[in-house]
């Protein structure tokens, strides 16, 4: 009866083991091997055009990383994380152009500011079930869509806003002095995305994540077996603000000029459709939603196709994942594909 | 302080908008009572109803054929989408089948973007010939697309409220927000009553299409998203009452237009949904949000 999106987990791999075993060698291994391919590889291989890319999908990474561990792990669906997005990246560019503090400092402020911003919100809006919630973060996007257009993002004025309408050279956001081209910024944004997917493995392995499962399953039995369920989904609320404020530091930096127009109530909408789409039990899910969200609309604006026709598609996933594959694309397209494998073998002997 | 002189003629758009908030929140009651979804591509809906009907008029079809067609549109893609969709999610909860909706809007809003796209920079309207006629009370200029507006909040409100209490499908769409299980039990062809709600609801869609089209304007994303007020009317009434649906979309249509003079929250009068849906769920105990979740889930 939870908020949950009412389906079952995949059977979850042994989890708690002291002494990691074979299998799992390999799967830290073979992880360590993509990230330093990841980190080193690509910077060599891609034009500058993808660079770019891929450091928006570290950013949006994390981004759907946060909305699905409120999806996935609580059950709490929220409708306005581009909102959030958008306020982690209002704060980082305010104190980059107010202060000379460090980049981690004033990601890691970003990141507090906004998480501070999130519970102020998520506090009414957890007392709360499912619709409600995901109603109010709708209106509350909506709302801060209308904050920024009058507000607008800093652009080295003076004031609280530090915007000034009749400045004519607009200094960009900076950058860290150590990863100031395009492929520094790039290695620099996968590293902080890599932070965050730790930061969120040691949630779930451990107390807030178990308290977590307990709450999606069913609140009442979670209050009855004596977790705050209160505190927990606060907590879960606070984390998934930090990870998009974080995201959205490192998005300032990552494109120099930030306007209004760019952060529209939509995509809070498009982005839960690439999060389920891409999955919400597993963290691989996150990525590949935040490649369908910033990769493929990067390559079919290469090829010349529409972007139009991805929303559409976005749209079909939305129905097709609700409908018959609850985990995502980070868990389906294994599965059919190891289908398709054992199929292929028994034709072939 | 403007003088009250500057707020008059904001009463009547206000309420104008009030009504139309008000017919689309009572569609979304209904149906949401009736089969459990939230259907929050109501606005999509209408959206591509009244750009089909602008399509139709630029292809020299008489304005009343165009006003047909747009809540014919609006009425066969919901109907299709409660149809196809509907038994699929029908015991899932009701985040489940109202984050579903998100799909068809997504859908309905890229294919808008392809058809009718806006980047061309051409400004479409969808004018109805009662703009032109209208009266004045003192001052105030009033159209007759505006007294359309609001009368066709309160009569369909009204007459909801009457088919709901005194038909025998009305009767039957209560029995299913109960429960749905039981009511199939007692030989309620529930298929066919949730269709007639979709449908029912889709014809509402239509009719806030044409009118918002006309009243706001016609813009995909203007239109799609507009649906954000009527979701806080109905938020406010907990997704329950109709009467109080009504009240709260003509408080949030009013409210709206009257702070467009006062030059310090003009830019800000598109957050009163959010603020008046945010301050009405602070005042919910929470007792009662919990029971009512336990009853829908």
């Amino acid at each position: 009866m939870g908020a949950d999106l009412g389906l079952r987990e995949t059977p979850g791999r042994q989890a708690g083991r002291r002494r990691p075993g074979r299998p799992q060698l390999i799967r830290i291994a073979t992880i360590t091997v993509l990230l330093l391919f990841v980190l080193f590889g690509f910077p060599q291989l891609l034009s500058l055009y993808y660079i770019d890319t891929m450091t928006q999908v570290a950013v949006y990474s994390m981004v759907t990383l946060a909305l699905g561990v409120l999806v996935g792990r609580v059950g709490l669906v929220s409708l306005g994380q581009i909102a959030v997005l958008a306020i982690g990246a209002w704060v980082a560019a305010r104190l980059l152009f107010a202060t000379t503090q460090p980049y981690p400092v004033v990601l890691l402020e970003a990141g507090l500011i906004t998480m501070a911003a999130g519970v102020v919100i998520g506090l009414p809006a957890l007392r709360l079930r499912g619709l409600y919630l995901a109603l109010i973060t709708l209106m509350f996007a909506g709302a801060i869509t209308v904050v920024l257009a009058t507000l607008n993002f800093p652009n080295g004025g003076h004031g609280f806003t530090g915007y000034n309408g009749s400045l004519v050279h607009i200094p960009p956001i900076r950058r860290p002095a150590i990863a100031g081209g395009d492929p520094a910024y790039f290695r620099y944004a996968v590293i902080v995305a890599i932070l965050m997917f730790a930061l969120v493995l040691a949630h779930t392995k451990t107390k807030p994540g178990r308290a977590w499962a307990a709450i999606r399953q069913s609140e009442p039995a979670a209050l009855a077996a004596g977790i705050n369920t209160t505190l927990y989904k606060l907590w879960a609320f606070a984390l998934a603000s930090f990870i998009t404020g974080v995201a959205g530091g490192v998005l300032a930096g990552a494109v120099h000029y930030l306007y209004s127009i760019g952060f529209p109530t939509q995509d809070s909408i498009t982005l839960l459709a690439v999060t389920l789409m891409g999955g919400v039990y597993s963290l691989w899910g996150a990525v590949v939603a935040a490649l369908l969200y910033q990769f493929l609309p990067a390559l079919l604006n290469n090829w010349g196709v529409s972007a139009d026709w991805l929303i559409i598609l976005f749209g079909l996933g939305v129905l097709q994942v609700l409908t018959t594959a609850p985990a995502g694309l980070a868990d389906q397209v294994p599965r059919d594909l190891a289908r398709l494998g054992r199929r292929l073998r028994r034709s072939a002997s | 302080m403007p003088p009250w002189s500057d707020f008059e003629p904001f009463i009547v758009s206000g309420l104008a908008l009030g009504g139309v908030y008000a017919l689309s929140g009572v569609g979304l009651v209904v149906l949401y009572r009736a089969t459990g979804v939230l259907y929050l591509a109501f606005g999509a809906v209408g959206a591509m109803g009244a750009l089909t009907a602008w399509s139709l008029g630029q292809a020299g079809a008489p304005g009343w054929l165009t006003w047909l067609v747009c809540i014919a549109v609006a009425a066969a893609i919901t109907l299709a989408y409660g149809v196809l969709f509907g038994p699929a999610l029908a015991k899932r909860d009701p985040l489940v089948k109202a984050v579903a909706t998100i799909g068809l809007t997504l859908i309905l809003y890229g294919l808008m973007d392809l058809l009718w796209t806006t980047s061309g920079g051409e400004a479409r309207s969808l004018t109805l010939p009662s703009d032109n006629g209208g009266f004045s009370v003192g001052q105030i200029q009033v159209n007759w697309t505006q007294v359309i507006a609001l009368a066709a909040g309160v009569v369909l409100t009204v007459g909801t409220g009457l088919f709901l209490r005194y038909t025998k499908l009305g009767t039957a769409m209560r029995a299913m927000a109960n429960d749905r299980e039981i009511t199939a039990t007692l030989g309620v062809p529930v298929r066919r009553v949730e269709a007639a709600a979709w449908l029912g609801c889709g014809v509402l869609a239509g009719i806030a299409g044409v009118l918002l089209a006309d009243l706001v304007a016609l813009d995909a994303t203007t239109l799609t998203f507009l649906v954000i007020s009527s979701l806080a009317a109905v938020l406010i009434a907990r997704l329950r009452s109709i009467t109080i649906t009504f009240v709260a979309a003509i408080v949030i249509g009013l409210l709206h237009d009257l702070l467009t003079p006062i030059t310090s929250l003009t830019n800000y009068r598109d957050m009163t949904p959010f603020v008046l849906a945010a301050a009405a769920l602070l005042v919910m105990p929470r007792s009662q949000v919990m029971a009512q979740s336990r009853e829908e889930a």
